[in-house]
């Protein structure tokens, strides 16, 4: 699968799942659920909409919060995840929503937010 | 609004990284200040939230950087630390913001000093990181002269939006016309005698500008009265023109003469 950190990984939301099918991104969410195998859990975007993240090994500790997910898009839409990071929400709540708010807007002016590098623009 | 971590050394300003990058006095002016001369080794003053790739796409001309033909020395960037490698004199991290590649921060390390500065920050975290752009045998890395764990995660997401605020500020400077002027453009003919740049970017709003420049131009010793301002600007209700002149007024830029209907500029004009 090659490693994806060496590249781009676009932010997305739930309903970009579709147009990302086998590329690698990047999602942040709030855990929902935890599969009992450890090998899946649900995260729900600033939309409130869910994504299934789907693990090779399974979780070796409880997650919770909001978490950061870098994965591929699968063909039924979930991420096989690679890596994952927890938001520390120890000082301040991490706004989801706000969150999703700035992925509009770097979706909307990708000149100015480019994932991936391409000269001389 | 967002904390404030002890601030920078290299005239940040203000006290927030939270924009204000563009307006604050601390040398941050826009890059359009110096767009007329061409000085042979101009240091740029500002320091520009990027994202990685953006660092890396940047057109390099012997030791400048440029993005859309302005110049980048000092950038922010935020990213997730991957690596880290302590070495005598630096600590090396690798950096991912997920826009490219991981990116090299160098940050070097004060061998007199006791332990506090060196402490190397674990894989994991996310951080701030504010330093210069450089390249060596082709390589793109930053050496930094901060980096700041994020305590508050928003601060991520509010560099998302500050990158995209500047790289769309720098690319309108660049297309701007160069009298300042010329973009206060109310759809009123007598704005554009008005003097220098004065009109957007000292805080006042569209309102308040149209009216103080109304003030301002009357070289009646009584001023200008509120009926006068009102028959001038058709577009503006009386209620908004009499709150425009009160904010004028205790901000000092206007005061009344011979009755609390009539102002005048406190600039000489």
């Amino acid at each position: 699968m090659g490693d994806v950190h060496e590249g781009p990984r676009p932010r997305i939301a739930t309903r970009h799942l579709a147009q990302h099918l086998g590329q690698p991104v990047c999602f942040v969410g709030r855990v929902e659920k935890i599969h009992p195998s450890g090998k899946l859990f649900i995260l729900s975007d600033g939309e409130g909409k869910n994504t299934t993240i789907e693990l090779t090994d399974p979780l070796d500790e409880e997650i919770s919060g909001i978490i950061e997910v870098v994965g591929r898009v699968t063909n039924q839409a979930t991420i096989m995840c690679m890596s994952y990071v927890q938001f520390r929400e120890d000082k301040s709540a991490f706004d989801l929503g706000l969150y999703n708010e700035a992925l509009k807007i770097i979706h909307e002016f990708p000149e100015y937010y480019p994932f991936g590098v391409t000269k001389n623009d | 609004m967002w904390s404030s971590h002890g601030g920078f050394e290299s005239g940040f300003g203000g006290s927030s990284i939270g924009g204000g990058y563009t307006q604050s006095p601390g040398g941050f002016g826009s890059p359009t200040a110096t767009q007329g001369e061409k000085k042979q080794r101009s240091r740029s003053q500002n320091i520009v939230p990027c994202t990685v790739s953006q660092l890396l796409a940047a057109e390099q001309v012997d030791e400048t950087f440029k993005i859309r033909e302005v110049e980048i020395s000092q950038v922010v960037i935020i990213g997730i630390i991957r690596q880290a490698e302590k070495a005598p004199t630096n600590i090396l991290y690798k950096v991912d913001d997920m826009t490219a590649a991981l990116m090299d921060v160098r940050q070097w390390v004060d061998t007199d000093e006791a332990g506090t500065e060196n402490v190397v920050v674990p894989p994991g975290t996310y951080v701030k990181v504010a330093g210069h752009l450089r390249s060596f045998q082709n390589k793109r890395s930053l050496v930094a002269f901060k980096i700041m764990p994020l305590e508050d995660m928003n601060e991520f997401t509010t560099h998302l939006l500050e990158v995209v605020s500047a790289h769309m500020s720098l690319r309108k400077n660049m297309t701007a016309p160069k009298i300042p002027q010329s973009r206060g453009s109310f759809g009123m003919a007598e704005m554009a005698n008005y003097g220098s740049g004065s009109s957007v970017m000292n805080g006042l709003t569209a309102h308040q500008s149209q009216v103080l420049n109304l003030i301002k131009s009357c070289s009646d010793p009584e001023g200008l009265s509120l009926k006068e301002l009102k028959s001038q600007l058709h577009n503006i209700n009386m209620t908004t023109i009499k709150q425009a002149v009160e904010f004028l007024s205790s901000e000092g830029h206007i005061y009344s003469t011979v009755d609390d209907d009539h102002y005048k500029s406190t600039d000489a004009e």
